[in-house]
C-alpha cells in the first residue's frame, strides 16, 4: 500500500515549521480537507440508557485538526462506514468526542462506561481501534486493530457491525486481524508524529462532549 | 533525465523504511539531546533533595520514586563527582571489572548514566556489555504465536524451538480470550521436547498476573514501565502500582521482568522535550527501584521510532547497555520488525549478538513472520539457519543450535500430541489427528486447518471459571501417558516454592537446576576469561546441515 | 544450549573462585551466594505453607493427589532467605521486593488483585488507599506495604491521580 505523499509532505512541512520556531498553520487547510463531515460539540456526553446504542468515542484531533487516517482514508469515510456497520445491525450509533486523553484504549474505554450498551468504539485520528467494554481493564479489549494502516474501509464497517453485535449480547466471530510486519518499518515513525500533534490537542480533566454528525 | 543509479537505490528495501529528522522540542532525538537535564545529585540527611537539576518540591512521580528507591546513596555524591567520561572509560576497560562498574553505576542518576553512555561509540559499548552482562552465560528467548491463535501449531512450533536452543518461550494472543489456551500449549509444547523451558503469556498485567498465579506461566515479562509521568498514566499505572505488582508476583513465587524501550514516549505524545535514551534510562531507574530483577528493553516495540532518527540503533545498545549497569537481566529485544532491509537488520542484532546479552533475543520469532503477532520480529523461524550460519562465521554462542528435520518433526508431533491428549482429559474442543499432522508438518498458519473459534473461546474462559491449574495439566498429562512432559510440568510449578529463579537473569537446565547471575556471575576480564565456548558447545554449533564432508567429496 | 555446557560453565566458575569462596552460612547467620540455590545446597531449610518438606514434593505425589495448588507455593521464610542470599550479592532492592512480597503471600489471590488494580491512577481517593494500607496492616501484618500504599496515596494527592482527577 502507498503511503499518501500529500499527507506527509503535511507532516514534513509542519515539522519544519515548528522547527524553525515558526507557529503550525491554523485550522484553516482543515476545513477543505474535513470537508466531507462537520462535527458540532452539543455539551457534555450523558450517561447512555438505551441499551440499543453502541457509542464512537472519537480521539481529540479526529476530522478536526487530523482529517484522515495514517494511509489517507478520509475520516468522514471511516465514520461513515463504522456508523452503517452499527445501523445495519439495528442498533443506534452515538458519537463523542474525547479530550482528556489520546490513547486509543483509554477513549474507547471512557465511552464504554457512557454506553447505555456498555459497548463502545475508540478511534484514533491515525485510524487505530478498538471496541471496549464496560466492564473490562482499561487496557484489556474485545477486539483491538492496532496497526492503522491496515484498516481498510471494509473492516472499519465489519467493526461496526461487531461493535453492536456484542452490545446485543451476542459473541460474534472477530474481525479478522490484519498483520503486516512490514507497516512498522514503514510507518511507525510517522505514526508517532501523528500521535504527537493528536496528543496535542488533549485537554487535561475535560469531559467527554457529545458530538453532532453531519456528513456534507 | 532520470539517473538510473537512482532508480536502482530507490528500489532498494532501505528505501521502503520510514526516516524522519530529528526534532528535539517533541522528543525525536535518540540520545544527547540538548533537552536532557544536566546531571545533579543532593543528599540531605539521607534524603535526595535534588536529582538532575530539580529539587524535591518540583519532583514528579518519576523523580520521586527514582529518589526513594533506585540509587545507592553511600557513595553517591562520590561517584556523582567522577567525570562521565572517567565512567565510559571503566565501562569499557577489560582491567575493571565488573563489580567495580556496577558499584559506580548503581549509585549515579539517570542523566548521569546518560551522559556516561553518550560518550562511548558502539563497539565501546559491545565490549562493555560483554563484561556487564548479569550471567556469565548469554542467552535466547523466542516468541511463538500465530495469526489463527491455533494452540496445536503452538505446541508444535514451540516444541521445536525449545529442541533449537530456546531457553525462554513467550507468546500473546490475537484475541485476549484465547490466552488460557495459547499459555498452556506453549508450556506444554516447549516442555515436551526440552524440560525447564520457561514460557509466558504477554496481556493486559492483571490477566497475566492471574495466568501466573493459576501455573498456566513460569514467568511474566510484559509489565510495561515509561519515563515520563504522562505517559505511565496512559499506561494505567504508576511506579507504586507497577512495584507493587512486581511484589505480588514474587509472592507466588514467580519470576517477571519488566518492559521498556526507547522511543514509548514519543510514540504515546509526551515525551516533555527529552531524548529517548534519557527517558529509558527513567524507565530502567523506576524498574531497578522496584526491586525487579531485569529489564526487557531495546526500544522493543517501538523500535520503528528511534530507528527513524539518526543514531537510533546506537541508543538501542546503550538502552541495553544501562540495563546491565544497573544490574538488571537484559533481555535485549531484537524482537520486533524494524526496517525492509535484511542489512539493517543483522547490523541492529550484530550489537547484541556479539557482545552477548541475557537473552539476545526477546524474541526470536520462532515462527514465519506472518505469524507473528507481536507484529513481527527482526528474526523469523525462516531466518534459522541464517542464524546459525553467522554464528559458526563468527564462532559466537546466540543460544541456538541446527537440527535435523527428523528431530524437529519428532519434536514437532510430540508437542502436538501432548496438547491433543491434555485438552481431551480436561474436556476441551477435540482437536483431531488431522490438526497434530498439520502442525508436524507445517509451516506457519497457513498450512493449519481453522477451528471452530467460537467454541474455542467459550471453552477457555469455562476452563479458567472451573479452576483448572497447573496441578490438573501435570495430572492430565501423566493420565494420557505424557509422564515425562508432566514431570516437567511438575518441575516449572516446583520452582515456586524455592524461588530459587526469582534472581536475576535466572534460567533452567533441562534437569531444573537453576543459573543466574548469583551462581554465574561474569568474570570477564578480557580474552579467554568470562564466556569461552566450550569445545563440545563449538561441535555442536559448527555443525549445520549443509557443511559436506571433504573425505566424502 | 544444552545443560552439560550449562553445568561445564559452572564447574569452571566455582573452580576459578575456590580460593575466595565463602563458606556456607553457619546456623543462624543470614544465607549468602553460597547457599545458592537454596533449593540445591540448602534444600532442608526449605518447606511448603502446608509443612511439606521441599525435597519430598515429587511428581508422584501430585498425580496421587496428594500433593495439591496450595501446597506449591513459597513461604514468608523463603522468601526471607532469598532476600538474604540478594543482599550478600549487593541486590538490595530486590532484597527489599522480596520482603514485601514475603508479607502479601497471607493476601489472597483475588484480594491481591484488586489492591494492585485500586492503586492504578485514578481508582481511589485518598482515604480509601488509606484504608487499603490499614487493611494490609491490620488483616495481613503486611507493615512494609502498607507504609507503600500510604505513600503511593501521597503522592497521587500531589500530583492528582486520585479518583475524580482524571
Amino acid at each position: 500500500m502507498a503511503i499518501n505523499e500529500q499527507m506527509l509532505k503535511s507532516i514534513i512541512e509542519d515539522v519544519l515549521k515548528e522547527m524553525t520556531g515558526a507557529t503550525a498553520a491554523p485550522v484553516a487547510s482543515k476545513a477543505a480537507a474535513a470537508g466531507k463531515v462537520k462535527l458540532t460539540a452539543i455539551g457534555d456526553a450523558k450517561q447512555g440508557t438505551a441499551s440499543d446504542e453502541v457509542i464512537i468515542a472519537l480521539a481529540p484531533a479526529f476530522a478536526e485538526s487530523q482529517t484522515e487516517t495514517i494511509t489517507g482514508i478520509p475520516h468522514d469515510k471511516v465514520l461513515k462506514e463504522l456508523i452503517a456497520g452499527i445501523e445495519e445491525e439495528g442498533m443506534k450509533a452515538r458519537v463523542v468526542k474525547i479530550y482528556r486523553t489520546s490513547d486509543v484504549a483509554f477513549c474507547g474505554h471512557d465511552a464504554a462506561q457512557l454506553s447505555g450498551s456498555g459497548i463502545a468504539i475508540g478511534i484514533q485520528s491515525k485510524g487505530t481501534c478498538l471496541i471496549h467494554q464496560k466492564d473490562l481493564f482499561p487496557l484489556s479489549n474485545l477486539e483491538l486493530f492496532s496497526q492503522a494502516p491496515l484498516i481498510d474501509l471494509e473492516t472499519y464497517r465489519a467493526i461496526g457491525k461487531n461493535a453492536a453485535k456484542y452490545a446485543k449480547g451476542e459473541s460474534p466471530n472477530p474481525v479478522p486481524v490484519k498483520n503486516d510486519q512490514m507497516a512498522r518499518p514503514k510507518y511507525q515513525a510517522f505514526a508517532a508524529l501523528l500521535h504527537i500533534k493528536e496528543t496535542q490537542h488533549v485537554v487535561q480533566g475535560k469531559k467527554p462532549v457529545e458530538q453532532q454528525v453531519a456528513f456534507i | 533525465m532520470k539517473s538510473k543509479r537512482f532508480e536502482a537505490l530507490a528500489a532498494r528495501p532501505v528505501n521502503q523504511d520510514g526516516f524522519v529528522k530529528e526534532w528535539p522540542e517533541v522528543g525525536l532525538i535518540a540520545m544527547n539531546s540538548p533537552g536532557d537535564p544536566v546531571p545533579s545529585l543532593v543528599i540531605k540527611d539521607g534524603v535526595v533533595v535534588e536529582l538532575d537539576g530539580k529539587a524535591r518540591k518540583d519532583f514528579d512521580m518519576l523523580d520521586l520514586f527514582i529518589a526513594n528507591y533506585a540509587i545507592r546513596l553511600e557513595k553517591a555524591e562520590e561517584y556523582m563527582k567522577m567525570d562521565s567520561l572517567e565512567i565510559a572509560r571503566m565501562l569499557c576497560d577489560i582491567n575493571v571489572g565488573r563489580a567495580q562498574v556496577v558499584d559506580v553505576t548503581t549509585s549515579i542518576t539517570p542523566a548521569k548514566i546518560t551522559e556516561v553512555l553518550g560518550k562511548m561509540t558502539v563497539l565501546e559499548m559491545m565490549m562493555s556489555m560483554t563484561k556487564m552482562r548479569a550471567r556469565e552465560i548469554p542467552s535466547n528467548q523466542c516468541h511463538v504465536t500465530n495469526v489463527k491463535d491455533n494452540m496445536v501449531q503452538i505446541a508444535a512450533d514451540s516444541a521445536e524451538a525449545a529442541l533449537r536452543g530456546f531457553d525462554e518461550q513467550e507468546t500473546t494472543v490475537g484475541i485476549v480470550r484465547y490466552a488460557p489456551f495459547n499459555a498452556l500449549a506453549i508450556m506444554v509444547g516447549s516442555n515436551s521436547a526440552r524440560p525447564g523451558v520457561l514460557t509466558q503469556c504477554a496481556v493486559e498485567e492483571a490477566t497475566e498476573l492471574n495466568l501466573g498465579m493459576r501455573g498456566y506461566t513460569a514467568y511474566a515479562e510484559t509489565i510495561s514501565v515509561y519515563g515520563t509521568e504522562q505517559v505511565f498514566m496512559d499506561g494505567d499505572d504508576t511506579p507504586w502500582s507497577k512495584a507493587f505488582l512486581a511484589s505480588c508476583y514474587a509472592s507466588r513465587g514467580l519470576k517477571m521482568r519488566f518492559t521498556s524501550g526507547t522511543g514509548s514516549e514519543v510514540q504515546m505524545g509526551y515525551s516533555e522535550g527529552k531524548s529517548m535514551l534519557y527517558l529509558e534510562s527513567r524507565c530502567l531507574y523506576v524498574t531497578k527501584g522496584a526491586g525487579v530483577q531485569g529489564t526487557q528493553n531495546g526500544s522493543v516495540s517501538c523500535i520503528g521510532v528511534p530507528a527513524g532518527v539518526p543514531g537510533g540503533i546506537r541508543a538501542v545498545l546503550a538502552e541495553n547497555l544501562i540495563g546491565a549497569c544497573l544490574d538488571l537481566e537484559v533481555a535485549s529485544s531484537n524482537d520486533q520488525t524494524f526496517t525492509h532491509s535484511d542489512l539493517r537488520r543483522v547490523a541492529r542484532s550484530l550489537m547484541q549478538m556479539v557482545p552477548g546479552t541475557d537473552f539476545i533475543c526477546s524474541g526470536y520469532g520462532a515462527v514465519p513472520n506472518y505469524d507473528n503477532m507481536f507484529a513481527g520480529s527482526n528474526w523469523d523461524a525462516e531466518d534459522f539457519d541464517d542464524w546459525n550460519v553467522i554464528q559458526r562465521d563468527l564462532k559466537i554462542d546466540g543460544g541456538l543450535n541446527p537440527v535435523t528435520e527428523d528431530a524437529a518433526v519428532a519434536a514437532r508431533a510430540k508437542g502436538a500430541r501432548a496438547i491433543q491428549a491434555i485438552f481431551r482429559e480436561l474436556g476441551l474442543p477435540e482437536i483431531t489427528d488431522a490438526e497434530v499432522e498439520a502442525a508436524t508438518y507445517a509451516n506457519g498458519s497457513k498450512d493449519m486447518p481453522d477451528r471452530d473459534v467460537v467454541a474455542d473461546l467459550k471453552a477457555a474462559e469455562d476452563m479458567v471459571a472451573r479452576g483448572v491449574t497447573g496441578v490438573d495439566f501435570v495430572k492430565a498429562l501423566d493420565r494420557a501417558g505424557f509422564g515425562d512432559v508432566a514431570a516437567s510440568i511438575f518441575g516449572l510449578l516446583k520452582q515456586r516454592v524455592s524461588g530459587d529463579y526469582l534472581h536475576t537473569s535466572a534460567i533452567l537446565t533441562a534437569d531444573f537446576k537453576v543459573i543466574s547471575a548469583v551462581n554465574c556471575k561474569n568474570h570477564y576480564t578480557g580474552p579467554q576469561t568470562g564466556y569461552v565456548i566450550s569445545d563440545e558447545r563449538w561441535e555442536q554449533i559448527k555443525n549445520i546441515p549443509a557443511e559436506i564432508d571433504p573425505a566424502n567429496y | 544450549m544444552t545443560q552439560e555446557q550449562m553445568l561445564e560453565q559452572i564447574v569452571k566458575q566455582v573452580m576459578s573462585s575456590m580460593g575466595t569462596v565463602t563458606a556456607s552460612a553457619s546456623a543462624g547467620g543470614a544465607l549468602t551466594d553460597a547457599d545458592y540455590p537454596i533449593g540445591e545446597k540448602r534444600p532442608e531449610l526449605l518447606k511448603t505453607p502446608t509443612g511439606i518438606a521441599f525435597s519430598d514434593l515429587t511428581v508422584e505425589k501430585m498425580i496421587s493427589g496428594e500433593l495439591k495448588s496450595e501446597d506449591m507455593r513459597i513461604t514468608p521464610e523463603t522468601l526471607e532467605l532469598q532476600a538474604q542470599v540478594a543482599e550478600s550479592v549487593k541486590r538490595g532492592a530486590f532484597a527489599r521486593n522480596l520482603r514485601r512480597a514475603a508479607e502479601l503471600i497471607a493476601v489472597p489471590d483475588a484480594r491481591l488483585l484488586e489492591i494492585y488494580n485500586l492503586l492504578r491512577p485514578y481508582r481511589c481517593t485518598k482515604a480509601e488507599l488509606y484504608a487499603i494500607a490499614d487493611e494490609l496492616q491490620n488483616k495481613y501484618g503486611a507493615t512494609i506495604n502498607a507504609a507503600f500504599v500510604k505513600e503511593a496515596a501521597d503522592v497521587y494527592e500531589v500530583r492528582k491521580r486520585l479518583k475524580g482527577d482524571n
